[in-house]
């Protein structure tokens, strides 16, 4: 049974997202203007679209239909998927998200460079340290004096 | 003011100090960023739009025309000297030219490559001179409903053409039509899909999506299987290339210059068929003759087809805002951040602009030529740097790029959820050009589609009363359709061979 496979999954999501188009919208009660369709009118064809395209999308993955990974230059087809990596990288992330408002852009950037390079494997953790530090700062110094954009300075404020 | 003339006023703009300046940093950046494996011009283009922020557009639309040609420079480099296959636009040129390069002859592969570009991308921006005015002409009567069945096109081509299965291109339109939905109806002040968080009310941002589709996804794809070890990189001195590598090398630009404009400007034409077909040419033409060994032709033909198409996609995209690949499609979000639509109307209101961008494509081009082949070296190496870094500084800027846009880290949450969503794709092959044409071609055929008929007061027939709406809707019917009764009449044969 091919009821275990991961692309069934995107596939119940694609006509997940359907359904969800449709009942999502269900509240949305046009003041009913008197020019023309109201803003649920396209939702439902993306939504009614996208459904029929997930039926199918669910027979064709069902029938042993299978799409080709993505190639790309550092993407080895061999390897198993490599999932605690995924699943580390998306922590760090994620934290990253969070704190970045408070720890401030340099703190908050060169943890998530030190951290997502040491979860890829980078061997000498001094170096990895000392270009997270730089980058961060750089980015930082050419951003919001360069380029006039706003980035947290978070303990660091006027320090800098 | 015939378009010669406005071409002149145009590099008039181009040649001021400051507008040199922002064409040498765009394709500089743009260079710099294609070289780095992993990144392909859609992504290179979406990583850079954050340090346009506050540039004026003028010069900001300068930055993107080198940053656009500049990508494509630098993925040619990286298919050439790196001994992995890459995506899917520069793979043809990987087949002969990483062949010749292990052969030794790297310095010819990067010099056919180089000057071939220059010279699709100058033929083909003259040509595309040509070519806008005319399209403008003729697009300047389009009714709204022409526009909806042109975005129809756009939508059937991307999603059937790029993929070998339909059924994962149209579940990636999908999946754009669907994040182009999320916020507030522009005609009626209705949320939509917001799922209660005010900071959807304003919808994703583009950016945000092709950050996260690209930049992100990547990464999390490329962690899942990364390839261990130190890469390859074959070593290069400053590119040149011989007479006789000038006299196998001058036809097949040419072709490809011809394969590549015409599809660069069709929906769902993109580079791929065009590289594709003109690698196939020139091997026949050259009758097998050291093809597979490192034919020079092989890297001639594909390199120009590759830049005269990008040259061919500014075609509809400036002047009906039709975007034909990723890469167009988040340039036309670019526009859409100085509140510029791309169409007939932009000749017309910003003429400076415009033509001032055009011009700049032939000074960018130029520039990437000096660029490229003396610098060649350095370019190489870029591509040692080590895995992990290259990665951790992606993920690093496309988070600042993100956090720039309103310094909320909700947008860094939502680009998270992107990025799974293009790690996803990736993983299971869905492509990801539908997805992003969808998510900025969606908003415009939802406007166009309601204006429509609104125009016809209710009746759906205005749909295709037009005869331009009707033949682009029957083409897009063709699109889907023939792919499908292909297939049917396949099975057909094969139950009957069975029976």
């Amino acid at each position: 049974m091919r009821w275990k496979n991961p692309e069934l999954l995107l596939a119940g999501a694609v006509l997940a997202l359907g359904v969800f188009v449709i009942v999502g919208t269900a509240d949305v009660t046009a003041a009913a203007s008197t020019l023309g369709l109201g803003p649920r009118f396209f939702p439902i064809i993306v939504g009614s679209a996208m459904i029929a395209t997930g039926v199918f999308y669910v027979v064709d993955v069902l029938r042993g239909g299978q799409g080709d990974p993505e190639e790309s230059e550092d993407v080895d087809p061999s390897a198993t998927s490599d999932k605690k990596s995924v699943a580390l990288i998306s922590v760090i992330f994620l934290a990253f998200a969070v704190s970045v408002d408070l720890l401030g852009w340099i703190i908050a950037g060169a943890l998530l460079f030190f951290g997502v390079s040491w979860v890829l494997g980078a061997e000498n953790r001094l170096r990895a340290g000392a270009l997270a530090i730089v980058l961060a700062v750089a980015s930082y110094l050419a951003f919001v004096k360069g380029l006039g954009v706003t980035l947290p300075g978070g303990p660091l404020e006027g320090l800098i | 003011m015939d378009s010669f003339q406005l071409l002149l006023d145009g590099f008039a703009t181009a040649f001021t100090p400051v507008n040199l300046l922002y064409a040498l940093v765009g394709v500089t950046l743009g260079t710099l960023v294609g070289v780095l494996p992993g990144i392909g011009p859609a992504m290179t283009v979406a990583l850079l739009l954050p340090i346009t922020f506050n540039v004026p557009p003028a010069s900001a639309f300068i930055m993107f025309a080198g940053i656009y040609y500049g990508g494509m420079y630098g993925g040619s480099t990286t298919s050439i000297l790196l001994n992995t296959p890459g995506e899917s636009s520069s793979m043809i040129t990987a087949l002969e030219g990483n062949k010749m390069a292990r052969r030794g002859r790297a310095a010819q592969a990067l010099a056919t490559a180089a000057i071939g570009s220059f010279v699709a991308g100058t033929i083909a921006t003259a040509l595309l001179v040509v070519a806008a005015p005319l399209v403008v002409d003729f697009a300047i009567s389009f009714g709204p409903e022409d526009y909806f069945a042109l975005a129809i096109l756009a939508f059937t081509a991307v999603s059937s053409v790029l993929s070998r299965s339909v059924v994962r291109g149209l579940a990636s339109l999908g999946i754009g039509l669907v994040i182009g939905l999320i916020g507030i109806d522009q005609q009626t002040g209705q949320a939509r899909l917001t799922l209660g968080i005010p900071q959807l009310l304003d919808g994703v941002d583009v950016v945000v999506v092709a950050v996260g589709l690209f930049a992100l996804g990547e990464v999390l794809y490329v962690a899942s299987r990364l390839r261990h070890g130190h890469p390859e990189v074959i070593p290069v001195g400053r590119a040149f290339m011989g007479r006789s590598d000038w006299a196998r090398s001058w036809r097949p630009w040419l072709r490809g210059t011809a394969l590549g404009f015409p599809f660069g400007a069709l929906p769902g034409g993109g580079a791929e068929i065009p590289t594709f077909l003109s690698y196939s040419v020139e091997k026949r033409l050259a009758k097998g003759r050291e093809f597979g060994e490192g034919a020079i032709e092989g890297v001639a033909g594909p390199e120009a087809a590759n830049n005269a198409s990008a040259a061919g996609t500014l075609v509809p995209l400036l002047t009906l805002g039709l975007p034909t690949s990723a890469t167009a499609a988040i340039l036309l979000a670019a526009f859409q951040q100085y509140g510029l639509q791309p169409g007939p109307q932009l000749f017309d209101h910003n003429p400076a602009l415009v033509w001032g961008m055009i011009a700049s494509l032939f000074v960018g081009n130029a520039m990437l030529l000096v660029l490229n082949l003396p610098l060649a070296p350095l370019w190489a190496r870029v591509l040692h740097i080590p895995r992990p870094y290259l990665y951790a500084g992606i993920l690093l800027f496309a988070a600042l790029g993100v956090y720039a846009l309103n310094a909320s880290w909700v947008d860094l949450v939502v680009l998270y959820v992107l990025g799974l969503i293009g790690f996803a794709m990736r993983r299971f092959g869905l492509p990801l050009a539908p997805a992003v044409i969808g998510l900025i071609l969606g908003p415009m055929a939802e406007i166009q589609l309601r204006r429509a008929l609104a125009i016809g007061a209710g009746d759906a027939t205005v749909l295709v009363t037009s005869p331009i709406a009707a033949v682009l809707l029957i083409l897009s019917a063709l699109i889907l359709g023939v792919p499908l009764a292909r297939r049917l009449l396949a099975r057909r044969r094969q139950v009957d061979a069975t029976a």
